[in-house]
């Protein structure tokens, strides 16, 4: 079984990536330690929100974790306002990441807006596993493109065309022997129609974020609902009923 | 000084106050737990006879200062409980009480039936507080007729514990405890979630999936703290205090208002340890206060 780690950690970094997303760092050395691609955090201020706010590991070096943000809510926000040496709850790593263990050559990384979250962390364990990369990275607006793509090829999609390929991060993909995305549900749902065997972290209202509150359930094509906290966030792109999983949460994401 | 902290409730010797609140522990296995030393015990997620898969998402909304839930009873039912879980809760050093849901008397009967003897069930807590399901639940909570049935339902098919969760959504719930005592209780939870409701606006529509759920979290401790000292004064069996509790502080509020133990929900969900910081925050308070032992703690109970 893996191991669990709930420790307050202090911010060490804070850096923007495009137009309102940030990436902000916290000294969490068990956590950096044993992270891997598509885990997520679940982060709680003093002073912030009831419930803590689940968090894909952006990246991991040193003793040093990283996630990705947009101020969408009261929460976000005031994560946005620590200064270095502020101090948010970690606990973590939480979830099933993603499977880079099957043979394969290459990878293709989708991400969609905020679904940059979790890719920093697969190109570093895909290529850990020898596999080429690319990474297809998409938005609605050229400034909203996050600055840190990486990979043996990068392609570039905006909706509006102002950036790269003019149109979705789907349609500009190139096929692959694995392919990783992360974005809006709704893109989701179309790599499922393209890769139903790409393996996708979905995103969920979630509570506790370790299992025992069975708020985060995934609907699955097979019947019946599993927890995103555990089972998942990742999962395989066939196996989650899409009809079925609320499309956007209530806040806007940029696809 | 070294206060003890254990309570006898409904038929139980706990080694502490402190409880895990049904819905918010799982089984008691999904986690590598931080820390279950100071675990009083155990009341498992609720369960049926049969499995369910719950409700659709979005399933959790926060609010201020608490969070709704509607999950509908997600569970593998009674053999997948015995199957998986009993097995290993035999093994553990605190006793688990199973909380048993049903759509009529005649199944918290047959689920209770099911579950006695069975090694690693303790006892019982009867549901009939449940906001989240279209049968039964809190339908019997607010009837003291269908509430003592389900309670005599349970009480003859059992020498175990029985203890029953009390719904808030009620106007008066000392006659609910009272009837619920008649039946044969050896304890009260008081109290289940609030029937509450949050729209979104972007959809024009409730946030739930469900339309409404059970309202918890330190939003209702102050009517939690009252509900659960009515039902004290009402009735001479125990009472386990339940609604929003986070600190020890919010703790020994329930316990001077007169209940015998507490249970501990929503705040696991924020701090896997919130457990074991609120038992070591009330034994600090009881060695501070110069308090040898729980029942030294002077209860506000005056009798009507």
């Amino acid at each position: 079984m893996w191991r669990l780690f709930l420790t307050d950690a202090p911010l060490v970094e804070r850096r923007g990536v495009a137009r309102d997303m940030w990436v902000l760092g916290f000294a969490a050395p068990e956590i950096a330690a044993s992270v891997k691609a598509g885990q997520f955090v679940n982060i709680g201020l003093r002073l912030g929100s009831l419930l803590r706010r689940p968090f894909s590991v952006y990246r991991a070096e040193g003793d040093r974790i990283e996630v990705v943000l947009k101020a969408v809510g009261v929460g976000t926000a005031q994560m946005l306002a620590m200064r270095e040496g502020d101090v948010a709850s970690c606990l973590g790593p939480l979830g099933c990441g993603f499977d880079l263990s099957r043979p394969a050559k290459s990878v293709t990384l989708v991400s969609g807006g905020l679904g940059v979250a979790p890719m920093p962390l697969a190109v570093r364990d895909a290529r850990a596993a020898g596999l080429h990369v690319t990474w297809v990275h998409g938005a609605r607006t050229a400034d909203e493109l996050c600055s840190e793509t990486d990979g043996d090829d990068v392609i570039l999609a905006t909706d509006d065309g102002s950036a790269g390929f003019a149109g979705t991060v789907v349609a500009a993909a190139p096929d692959a022997d694995l392919v990783l995305a992360c974005g809006p549900n709704r893109m989701l749902a179309a790599v499922s129609q393209r890769w139903p065997q790409a393996q996708v972290a979905v995103e969920t209202y979630m509570g506790c974020g370790t299992g025992v509150c069975l708020g985060c359930a995934v609907p699955l094509t097979g019947g019946g609902y599993d927890r995103a906290c555990t089972e998942g966030p990742v999962y395989l792109a066939a196996d989650v009923d899409w009809q079925a999983l609320p499309s956007h949460l209530s806040y806007a994401v940029s696809a | 000084m070294t206060s003890d902290l254990s309570v006898e409730v409904g038929g139980l010797e706990l080694r502490g106050p402190v409880l895990a609140a049904s819905g918010t522990f799982g089984y008691g296995t999904e986690v590598p737990l931080l820390e279950r030393r100071a675990l009083g015990a155990m009341v498992s997620k609720g369960i049926f006879l049969k499995p369910r898969a719950g409700t659709a998402p979005p399933r959790i909304a926060e609010t201020p200062s608490g969070m709704l839930n509607a999950i509908g009873l997600q569970g593998p039912g009674v053999d997948g409980l015995i199957r998986d879980y009993a097995p290993k809760w035999a093994a553990w050093d605190f006793p688990v009480l199973v909380n048993i849901n049903g759509e009529s008397a005649a199944e918290y009967g047959e689920l209770s039936a099911r579950l006695d003897g069975v090694p690693g069930v303790a006892g019982f807590e009867i549901n009939i507080s449940c906001p989240n399901v279209e049968q039964g639940g809190m339908y019997f909570g607010n009837d003291p007729r269908a509430a003592a049935s389900v309670t005599e339902a349970v009480r003859r098919r059992t020498k175990l514990p029985v203890w029953v969760k009390l719904t808030p959504m009620v106007s008066d719930i000392g006659i609910i405890a009272r009837a619920v005592e008649a039946a044969g209780a050896d304890a009260l939870s008081a109290v289940n979630t609030f029937v509450g409701m949050s729209m979104d606006l972007n959809a024009y529509q409730p946030r739930l999936s469900f339309r409404t759920g059970g309202l918890s979290g330190p939003a209702i401790r102050p009517l939690a703290v009252h509900l659960a000292h009515q039902a004290a004064r009402a009735v001479d069996i125990p009472v386990i205090g339940v609604g929003g509790i986070m600190r020890a502080e919010d703790a020994l509020e329930f316990l001077v208002a007169g209940c015998r133990a507490v249970q501990v929900g929503t705040a696991t969900f924020v701090n896997p340890n919130a457990i074991a910081e609120v038992h070591d925050g009330i034994a600090a308070f009881m060695a501070a206060k110069g308090f040898a032992s729980l029942s030294e703690l002077p209860r506000y109970l005056p009798r009507d």
